[in-house]
């Protein structure tokens, strides 16, 4: 780091190696040997093995569905040479019932013929595993050294799908196909086709701003519309003028693709239709009450009286899911005690399952109890993942309450918080739409026809109106893009929003005055963290801690570590008072990832999880993140260092640290009370249920301003009114508050910062 | 300016009404600023507070973003007009950010515009509540007059009527037609339309509650009934059920019987029992002729 905006902390010596060997905390440096095996981000540089193939004969940009069918039909592998297995053969056979291979002929000469193409088509199409196999058989990167990239909005998709893709074409996960997501790159030299997040192709377009890896560009869900993907259209809008020989497929599910087209200069757009039946949808004829029970009301009834076919219900977060699926399975063995009703088993589907249970989904409707007797069912409760995402056959009934939780911003608060809120008519229609997969099929919607008229908006906001964008003015900067108010973005955000952000980013010392990138920005650009975590990291050996601020934003980018199930709440909050810091929620994280890496917890590191309420798979992925963000600290020459542990100010420079990045997020008490106001804000929030901080701390820093009926603020740490103003000065500019009781501590604390200066001088 | 030439403006000063309220003593003054810090330090209940916040967060989204702070002068030098969108020409997007919406219950999508709507409808009703009361005392004690009367003249119609049921039940052969031999009133058999329409009401009025009664004495039955009285039950289930079918069949001519003012109501059963039976309400007495000749005249008030 150039300039260094803040002071170093004193401690009684220099840290040595032989005393992190003694700091407990640190134990996890000393036996993680796991460094290597990295993969290279290199690209592939044509036919590695060099094999001849047919695809040699092949003229790029002008081969025919014929040609591409010879060359699948083998009988050695086009790509790489080898011999075909069996079952390459057996997947082959089922590709070309896909919808999406009646049309290959038609997608290849629009492909040929123009440099943007739309394409539509349903979930289920095959449009995700198939157009990019399609490409690659004419767009022949090898041959060019490039690659064909997919974007996909979601980790677990790009993964998935890149397997399967793998299998499909009988090559070696991680070769010819790979994948690429946040803290996993599996790409290989011989990489041709990669699947990829939308965010990960961002994070790579800011070192490589034409992209020129790539030959084709795929963007898939793209009517999703996530921030990444939002950007990306703009990018790629801007760099194809500069790359005539690059081709963009924008692959939409849903049938607004007129928008796209417009968009895209009236780009030529090619629909597959997907095989759907026809759905009838049911209205309530009253508003419900609670739509929950409703819900669980409406499935119980299905089972009751309809005939054969699994239900797909949406509902809207974890504790929602889990909570009816135990009132759907207690209420069911009641029905098939008194009513002889078939068995129905029910499965919970949201974001942070695990993925053995998530895929559970796709297990076979249980058989009737016996022979002839009422068929079983199984019903599937799922958050609006299911809605376009993921495809379960068997679904014949979905019962819609119309509502999902939503990501939110507001500028003026400065809040970004999941909220649960109406669907879009669009999203009403796709849900319906998941009924008519199999067979004609039954909606039933949870409200009046007439809400579903006057209280729906058409289309759900997409992401970009909906984030913060520090993070995405952080990253276009680094883009090369200037003139952020001009950016040509299919959905312009508010200009609130873009305000606040680069305001925010000024504070963080990202930015300068002018708008102009600060070497701190640049280098906070490089983290694939927000902007006040990656400052945070990047400043943290300015406070002899740095290792631990790894620990911590690992611990901060990854789901809650702590697991509290319903059934045992009170065991759960006994084991994690095991853990607790008198001082704040991130030390008391740190403390148990430090604990996590005790040999004798690695001794069997699931059973001690399940045994402490911890969640083993966020803490495996926090290891995991940590690493990453590790090798990003060493190749920018940052410092890793420890304060002693005996030190005692080791806790004290963590707490600072912490400062260093959420500066902007803190909150004093109230003087009467247990309310906390935020500063700047003004917002009045009460400390999370969850924090293990006592109710005395002055003044709170905190990771996340929690929205319901009572603002919360989660995940909190006590920090001194000194520290903030002496590690950002600039936001904590008095003149810049308003009058009140957060200003005169303020000045308070100001004052006796300065006798204590002028005392120093003085004895000096 | 203005306020130095209105108080140079002698001819026209006006002088303050001289105050009524004395100077506060000092006992007051301590009392009132006992009182004021008690407010200060009282601790606000947990709704106040949520109020406040609630109230805070919505002030707070109602707000702009100062147009003067480092973040729009950056705006600004990218060419950024005030009040305009971000984005392409042609294709600008919005200029506010979106709205929260909070949801803080189980109520499902149209729950709360509905809740909202029947919030709006009791408003209303209360205000027209509060015009009513703002008829004056003399009205009010009029109006009451004339309720306290009209509850009283429904409880002579109900006494005429039940004389008058008592003889045609007794009396008149004609109009027993249909009815079974299980006395009066208590026939579940005979036809509701059938019973003169002046004493129509009460015989409808009892058999409801009769039905009344059977319902809840079947409810308190239904679980430990035997199934002895199976068919017995089913019986009464019949017979329960064609009157129940009676008794909600509509009836315009006894509505409109019933919508009539009470006096009109009163004063038809009078006239009938004077003309049919030669009984006079009012005396309480059956002549024993159709002159009635001792009877002082046809109104409540010629009786005295």
């Amino acid at each position: 780091m150039a300039e260094s905006r803040f002071k170093r902390q004193k401690v009684s010596d220099e840290p040595n190696p032989a005393a992190d060997k003694a700091n407990p905390y640190l134990a996890h440096m000393h036996n993680d040997g796991d460094d290597a095996g990295d993969y290279s981000n290199g690209y592939s540089n044509g036919n590695a093995n060099g094999a001849s193939t047919i695809l040699d004969t092949f003229k790029r940009h002008g081969t025919s569905a014929m040609d591409a069918k010879k060359a699948e039909d083998g009988p050695s592998n086009p790509f790489n040479g080898n011999q075909l297995s069996e079952r390459y053969f057996s997947i082959l056979k089922t590709r070309r019932d896909l919808p999406v291979h009646a049309q290959r002929q038609e997608f290849l000469e629009l492909y040929q013929k123009s440099q943007i193409l739309v394409f539509v088509g349903e979930t289920g199409s095959g449009k995700t595993t198939q157009i990019p196999q399609f490409v690659l058989y004419d767009d022949l990167p090898q041959q060019q050294g490039k690659m064909v990239a997919c974007t996909q909005p979601r980790r677990v998709a790009a993964m998935s799908v890149a397997q399967r893709v793998a299998q499909e074409m009988d090559v070696t996960l991680g070769e010819e196909v790979g994948y690429s997501i946040r803290f996993e790159d599996m790409t290989g030299p011989k990489t041709i086709m990669k699947y990829m997040t939308d965010g990960m192709l961002l994070r790579e377009a800011m070192n490589d701003h034409d992209m020129k890896r790539y030959s084709t560009i795929i963007l898939d869900e793209a009517h999703e519309r996530t921030l990444a993907t939002d950007i990306l259209m703009g990018l790629l809008k801007e760099v194809v003028k500069r790359r005539p020989d690059l081709k963009i497929i924008i692959m939409s599910a849903t049938l607004d693709a007129q928008k796209f087209q417009k968009y895209f200069l009236n780009a030529p757009l090619l629909a597959v239709p997907g095989r759907t039946h026809p759905v009838e949808i049911f209205y309530t004829a009253e508003p419900e009450r609670d739509y929950v029970e409703a819900a669980i009301r409406t499935v119980l009834q299905i089972h009751a009286t309809e005939p054969e076919g699994d239900i797909l219900l949406f509902l809207t977060g974890e504790e929602e899911i889990e909570d009816a699926c135990r009132k759907i399975s207690l209420e069911t063995d009641d029905m098939i005690r008194e009513a002889d009703a078939g068995p129905l088993k029910c499965y919970p589907l949201y974001g942070s399952l695990p993925p053995h249970q998530q895929q559970k989904i796709f297990d076979p409707a249980p058989k009737p109890f016996k022979q002839g007797g009422r068929p079983g069912r199984k019903v599937i409760v799922s958050t609006n993942i299911a809605e376009t995402s993921l495809t379960i056959d068997g679904i014949v009934y979905v019962v819609d309450p119309g509502f999902s939780k939503q990501k939110v911003y507001n500028p003026r608060i400065r809040v970004e918080s999941l909220l649960v809120s109406p669907i879009s008519k669009a999203s009403a229609q796709q849900r319906a739409g998941r009924a008519g997969r199999t067979r004609p099929g039954k909606a039933f919607r949870l409200y009046t026809e007439g809400a579903f008229k006057k209280e729906l908006i058409d289309q759900s906001y997409p992401e970009i109106l909906r984030s913060n964008l520090a993070s995405t003015v952080l990253e276009l900067k680094k883009l090369g893009i200037d003139d952020l108010v001009h950016f040509d973005l299919m959905d312009p955000p508010a200009p609130e929003t873009l305000m606040r952000a680069l305001e925010e980013l000024n504070y963080l010392a990202c930015l300068d005055d002018e708008g102009e990138l600060t070497s701190l920005g640049s280098l906070a650009s490089n983290f694939p963290l927000d902007p006040a975590l990656a400052v945070m990291l990047i400043s943290s050996p300015e406070f002899y801690c740095s290792n631990e601020m790894l620990s911590m934003t690992a611990l901060i980018s990854v789901p809650q570590v702590f697991v509290r199930p319903a059934a045992a709440r009170k065991r759960a909050d006994e084991m994690k008072d095991l853990f607790a810091h008198e001082d704040g929620d991130h030390l008391t994280m740190l403390n148990v990832y430090h604990a996590f890496k005790s040999p004798a917890a690695q001794e069997n590191p699931k059973q001690w999880c399940h045994d402490h309420f911890l969640s083993f798979r966020a803490l495996q992925q926090a290891d995991n993140v940590r690493m990453q963000l590790k090798r990003i600290m060493e190749r920018e020459e940052i410092e890793l260092v420890s304060t002693p542990f005996e030190d005692k100010k080791y806790y004290e420079n963590i707490r600072r640290a912490l400062c260093a990045g959420f500066f902007m997020q803190v909150a004093k008490k109230d003087t009467s009370g247990k309310n906390y106001q935020t500063v700047k804000d003004n917002q009045s929030v009460l400390l999370h249920p969850s924090t293990v901080l006592g109710q005395d701390s002055e003044w709170v820093l905190y990771n996340e301003f929690v929205l319901t009926s009572k603002n919360y603020i989660r995940t909190v740490t006590a920090v001194k009114p000194e520290w903030l103003l002496d590690i950002a000065p600039m936001y904590y500019d008095l003149d810049s508050f308003q009058k009140g009781d957060i200003k005169t501590a303020l000045q308070r604390t100001a004052d006796r910062m300065k006798r204590r200066e002028a005392m120093a001088k003085g004895k000096r | 300016m203005a306020s130095d030439e209105e108080e140079d403006d002698y001819l026209t000063m006006t002088f303050d009404e001289p105050s009524t309220t004395r100077k506060e003593t000092s006992l007051q003054r301590t009392a009132r600023l006992k009182k004021e810090a008690a407010e200060r330090g009282r601790i606000p209940s947990k709704a106040e507070k949520e109020a406040a916040a609630a109230a805070a967060r919505e002030k707070a989204l109602a707000t702009e973003l100062d147009s003067s702070s480092k973040g729009a002068k950056m705006m600004a030098k990218m060419g950024f007009k005030a009040g305009g969108g971000l984005g392409a020409a042609g294709n600008e997007g919005r200029i506010r950010p979106i709205e929260l919406g909070m949801k803080d219950d189980k109520g499902g999508i149209g729950a709360d515009s509905e809740k909202k709507r029947k919030i709006r409808e009791a408003a209303a009703q209360a205000d027209e509540g509060v015009k009513r009361t703002k008829i004056s005392e003399e009205e009010f004690r009029e109006r009451n007059v004339k309720e306290r009367e009209e509850k009283r003249v429904e409880g002579l119609w109900l006494g005429a009527m039940k004389i008058l049921e008592g003889f045609e039940e007794d009396g008149d052969v004609d109009q027993k037609d249909g009815i079974g031999p299980g006395g009066k009133g208590h026939s579940t058999k005979r036809l509701m339309k059938s019973v003169n329409i002046l004493y129509r009401p009460l015989v409808k009025e009892r058999l409801e509650k009769e039905r009344d009664r059977r319902a809840r004495y079947d409810l308190t039955q239904s679980l430990s009934r035997n199934e002895e009285y199976t068919e017995e039950d089913a019986h009464d289930k019949l017979a329960l059920g064609d009157e129940v079918q009676e008794l909600d069949e509509e009836d315009s001519e006894l509505e409109e019987y019933q919508g009539l003012p009470a006096t009109e109501k009163l004063d038809n059963v009078v006239k009938h029992l004077r003309e049919k039976y030669w009984y006079c309400f009012w005396c309480k007495y059956r002549y024993e002729d159709e002159g009635m000749e001792d009877c002082p005249g046809l109104t409540e008030d010629e009786h005295g």
